[in-house]
């Protein structure tokens, strides 16, 4: 960059824009310095006080936080929310994309009222089917197992995905397909070598967003799991508070604070691929 | 032909989910092992006791297996509904005094009467183990018992120039040592006690009458709760009870009342949970007895903390008998639990737990010994329906605290609402 | 639904399709072969439950005895005798209208902000995006009710501009707006969906427009935002739906009450407390059928409306 004039009167907004950012950011930011703060303070000032800053630094809050819950140790729970993010993140990706093409290329009876089927599964709010929903998993055997969090996510339940795949798959440029029929590609050797390979970036954001959602997820994981040894995170943090009895808020935001850094590597170690996805994915309403 | 495919899929789908039960008995394992499922809420101190006892009775009967789950209060009662509906619920599972005729009625409890060889039952008290019956059958059996209590700051008490309050002071006496607090300082002392459906129990009886009656509806009038609403409006409008901008965020943990927040210096809670306000105040905690009704009448009474029951679907009721009489009425078990799940109801395991009591719990063992003979008999437990009820007490009276509308108007809705959401 | 807008356009079949070696059958048997997880997984785990929340809907369901119909009654109670419904509908409806134009607004006013950005990219939108990584757990609604109670952050801050509030999460009228700001303030995924489209905007549309000497305001008007709408589009029609549907910032921020004083009473926050707290899991599900349908006709509404803003940049017009 020379330092001409010029450059730096065209500089000055470029500035200005920088230093709008910050001041968002900063305000953003705000509440999450808050709970990293909170997560130090000691007890009777967890909730009591109104103050950013601990009076003193309170490491005991990692202690017990860091201990696990009663028989469960911190690093078993982070194996479990563990393994059903993969998991989630596996099925969503091999699903998801599947249903996907079928609804974006292929041409079959009812894709009109399936696909509008698909679509309305997101507006039914998830309180109403969960009973029947436990009926048959417990019908399965599958209750106080991960299948529960992870099949329907094999199953393509999550129509969102689906959407937002299919979406994607239209932007894609036919030739490649066709040229691959002429090669005497079935559909799916079609769909593994020549779709799925240039979907990657939608796959990428379905597997950000699947392991982000499922990681915070509480509900599906409090009703299907029983015993403590299968507790995910999660449910670990909600044990520290009991309205009942007594509670540790102190070592709760501590155990959120330490659940939060799988989540905020796998974002930086992917973020890139993030918008790269999107940015290939071809939104359209 | 496609749509044979179509449908044939859908079958599938439906086949698979109906006809899965195959897979799902796993609990008939080959090894002669018996399982029991056992579910409770609490927080840590409690897992770690429980987890031990359970440990020392599977030593002592190493035939029996148990699996214990535990949740927060909050969270199990979805839970344990939404396993109910789904027809799985545990073994062994521990109920609130709030769920009794729900569980009960539905056929999901066991008549222990049929157990009674492997679960004696002599040394409980008889008032107590009545809260555990309905229709005359006991579904359930208490554990341990509280009572409702002041905890107050010891130190806003002395400067107020106020003596510890002493049982069958009134609501009058009450409201007194309110204003000295306001006189010597204490702007708003006192935590609203007009949001909760349990303290409004405590003033009814006070007056000699009750929450619920024996069919099972409510036996108090919209005046009966419009004047007590108009009463603590009344010490909300003197500044002598918090505001409802505080009283409102009661989420029902001790860290977000006001005397949690500091923001009061008494707050009426159960006796065991004000163990929580500790942490704040130290020594300076106190717990004193409920007000009682103008003639002294009690309206205080020993409730039980928790309940235990057996799932009427268990496969193995003897078992998960023998477990509730090893928690219920050993000594090795007392030893271990201590006073965690209230004073034992045992009379054999409360002589032997509450001596060895320390700090907080010896004020919880003092103030049920104060008040020991003096109150009446507990209410038989609330009918069902009464669950919802307890959160619409609460969302109605923000509308008193916040003068949306009169107590009287207030009160009318409350009991429209309760006799249609109370199902006997 | 306006189905035309949502479906992918076939295009006229391709001359291979036609011919004679790969018959019609085969390839419709393919697409089932794609189709059999989805199938499976929307006949067992949603057609199922769905079929069944549409039959307790007409019956008298506490969770633990068997349910009897009633018809229509949990119907015309909801319509008729049930202010607190009202109540939650009012409020869900003005949550709609807050947090949804607030959220995408801030979305696209940062996306586009990050665009025209050389340097610290990849910075600022992992910063930008960490709120929305939290969700709505407990931790965060503690500290959510910390910074806007009585005495906290904000009311401290607008406090020194004169401005007394008196906290906001204890005060009917204004608590619904500190819900709507934890919504708002996780904007990530909007934003992320924005930054993709902005990126596919061609630059010589850009280029021609300055060369006509129109400034930033102008480009933005007349060329940003119609080549955007497609996103817009697709952003407003999920996060609606989706406000619609809000339930945890309420339930966490308010301890699962919706006060004060029904002031964030959401209606599948009722929906919830009508279900599991009071037992009435017929009634729950008749307002879950309601919501459905509700939901429905308003995404059918902005269907029909998109055509005459969304603009396609890549197809004929209609």
């Amino acid at each position: 960059m020379t330092f001409t004039r010029t450059a730096v009167r065209a500089n000055w907004p470029r500035t200005a824009l920088h230093a709008g950012c910050l001041l968002v950011l900063l305000v953003m930011l705000y509440p999450l310095g808050w709970l990293v703060a909170t997560s130090f303070k000691p007890a009777d000032e967890v909730l009591a006080s109104l103050a950013l800053l601990p009076s003193r630094l309170a490491t005991e809050n990692y202690t017990t936080a860091a201990a696990g819950i009663e028989g469960v140790s911190l690093l078993k729970l982070f194996g479990n929310s563990l393994t059903i993010s993969v998991g989630a993140v596996l099925g969503n990706v091999l699903s998801c994309s599947l249903a996907a093409y079928a609804f974006a290329r292929l041409r079959f009876r009812m894709r009109g009222p399936l696909f509008a089927f698909m679509i309305a599964t997101i507006m039914l709010p998830h309180h109403a089917v969960l009973i029947p929903q436990y009926i048959v998993f417990n019908q399965l055997g599958m209750v106080n197992t991960f299948w529960p969090m992870v099949l329907p996510k094999f199953l393509a339940t999550d129509a969102f995905f689906v959407f937002l795949i299919v979406q994607f798959m239209r932007g894609l440029p036919r030739e490649l397909e066709e040229a691959a029929k002429i090669d005497g590609c079935g559909p799916f050797r079609t769909f593994a070598r020549v779709v799925l390979p240039l979907t990657r970036p939608a796959l990428i954001t379905t597997a950000i967003f699947t392991f982000i959602w499922t990681w915070n997820d509480f509900f599906t994981q409090l009703i299907y799991l029983f015993e403590p040894d299968k507790y995910t995170l999660t449910l670990a943090l909600r044990t520290f508070v009991d309205t009942s009895s007594q509670s540790a808020y102190g070592p709760m935001f501590a155990m959120s604070v330490l659940a939060l850094l799988p989540i905020v590597l796998f974002f930086l170690a992917f973020q890139r691929f993030l918008v790269e996805g999107m940015a290939n994915s071809g939104v359209k309403g | 032909m496609r749509r044979p495919i179509t449908l044939a899929a859908m079958a599938l789908a439906l086949c698979l989910a109906l006809a899965g039960c195959g897979g799902g008995g796993a609990s008939t394992a080959a090894d002669s092992k018996v399982t029991l499922r056992f579910t409770w809420w609490g927080n840590a101190d409690r897992a770690a006791r429980t987890e031990k006892a359970v440990a020392a009775f599977e030593r002592a009967n190493p035939g029996i297996d148990i699996q214990t789950s535990y949740s927060t209060y909050e969270s199990y009662k979805q839970k344990l509904a939404t396993q109910a509906a789904g027809g799985d619920v545990p073994d062994l599972i521990q109920l609130d005094y709030r769920q009794i005729s729900q569980y009960a009625g539905s056929d999901v409890l066991l008549d222990l009467g049929t157990q009674r060889k492997a679960l004696p039952t002599e040394d409980m008290d008889s008032g107590l183990l009545k809260t555990g019956q309905v229709g005359g059958v006991q579904y359930a059996l208490p554990m341990g018992v509280g009572t409702q209590a002041l905890a107050y700051d010891k130190e806003a008490w002395r400067k107020a120039g106020l003596r510890a309050p002493k049982p069958g002071w009134t609501w009058e006496e009450w409201a007194d040592a309110l204003r000295k607090l306001k006189a010597a300082g204490y702007e708003r002392p006192m935590t609203d006690p007009g949001s909760m459906e349990d303290w409004f129990e405590v003033w009814l009886r006070g007056q000699g009458k009750r929450l619920y009656g024996a069919d099972g509806q409510a036996a108090f009038s919209a005046a009966d709760l419009a004047r007590f609403w108009a009463f603590t409006s009344k010490l909300r409008k003197e500044g002598l009870v918090s505001r409802a901008e505080d009283t409102t965020q009661m989420a029902g943990s001790v860290e977000d009342s006001p005397m949690g927040r500091k923001r009061a210096v008494a707050e009426f809670n159960w006796d065991a949970p004000s163990a929580g306000y500790e942490a704040m105040y130290g020594d300076r905690l106190a717990l004193a007895p409920m007000p009682a009704g103008p003639d002294g009448t009690p309206g205080q009474y020993y409730k039980p903390s928790m309940l235990l029951g057996i799932a009427a679907g268990s496969t193995h009721p003897r078992e998960a008998a023998r477990f509730l009489d090893f928690l219920l009425n050993s000594d090795a078990a007392a030893d271990i639990l201590g006073v965690d799940r209230g004073t034992p109801v045992n009379g054999r395991q409360r002589t032997r737990v509450l001596p060895k009591v320390t700090g907080f719990q010896q004020q919880v063992a003092g103030l049920q010994e104060s008040l020991e003979g003096k109150l009446k008999d507990p209410p038989a437990a609330p009918p069902r329906g009464d669950n919802g009820l307890q959160s619409t007490f609460q969302r109605d009276y923000d509308q008193v605290a916040f003068e949306q509308a009169s107590p009287r108007e207030v009160a009318e809705d409350f009991l429209t609402e309760a006799r249609t959401e109370l199902r006997p | 639904m306006d189905e035309a807008a949502v479906l992918p356009r076939q295009r006229p079949a391709p001359a291979v399709q036609g011919g004679k070696r790969r018959p019609k059958r085969e390839r419709e048997g393919a697409a089932w072969v794609f189709l059999s997880p989805w199938v499976l997984g929307a006949a067992v785990l949603t057609l199922l439950p769905m079929a069944v929340s549409l039959y307790l809907s007409f019956t008298d369901y506490d969770l633990f005895d068997p349910p009897s119909w009633v018809g229509l009654r949990n119907y015309t109670q909801m319509f008729t005798e049930d202010p607190r419904l009202l109540r939650s509908v009012l409020n869900t409806l003005l949550y709609v209208l807050v947090a949804v134009p607030l959220q995408l607004a801030l979305a696209l006013a940062v996306a586009v902000a990050l665009k025209s950005m050389k340097r610290g990219k990849g910075f600022y939108r992992s910063a930008f995006y960490a709120p929305s990584l939290l969700g709505a757990s407990m931790s965060i609604a503690l500290v959510w009710r910390a910074l806007f109670n009585d005495g906290g952050t904000v009311d401290n801050v607008l406090g020194s501009l004169g401005l007394h509030t008196g906290g906001w999460v204890n005060r009917p009228g204004w608590a619904l707006l500190s819900v709507a700001l934890l919504t708002v303030w996780q904007f990530g995924a909007p934003m992320v969906i924005f930054l993709a489209g902005l990126q596919q905007i061609p630059k010589e549309l850009y280029e021609a427009a300055s060369v006509d000497g129109a400034g930033r305001w102008r480009q933005f008007v007349s060329i940003t935002l119609p080549m955007l709408s497609p996103v817009l589009f697709f952003n407003l029609v999920l996060q609606t739906i989706q406000a619609f549907q809000v339930f945890t910032p309420a339930f966490a921020v308010s301890g699962g009450r919706g006060g004060p004083a029904d002031s964030t009473l959401f209606y599948t926050l009722y929906l919830y407390d009508r279900g599991f707290t009071a037992s009435h899991m017929g009634y729950a599900s008749a307002m879950a059928w309601v919501l459905l349908i509700a939901i429905a006709i308003v995404t059918a509404v902005l269907f029909r409306t998109s055509r005459s803003w969304v603009f396609y940049a890549n197809e004929e017009g209609r």
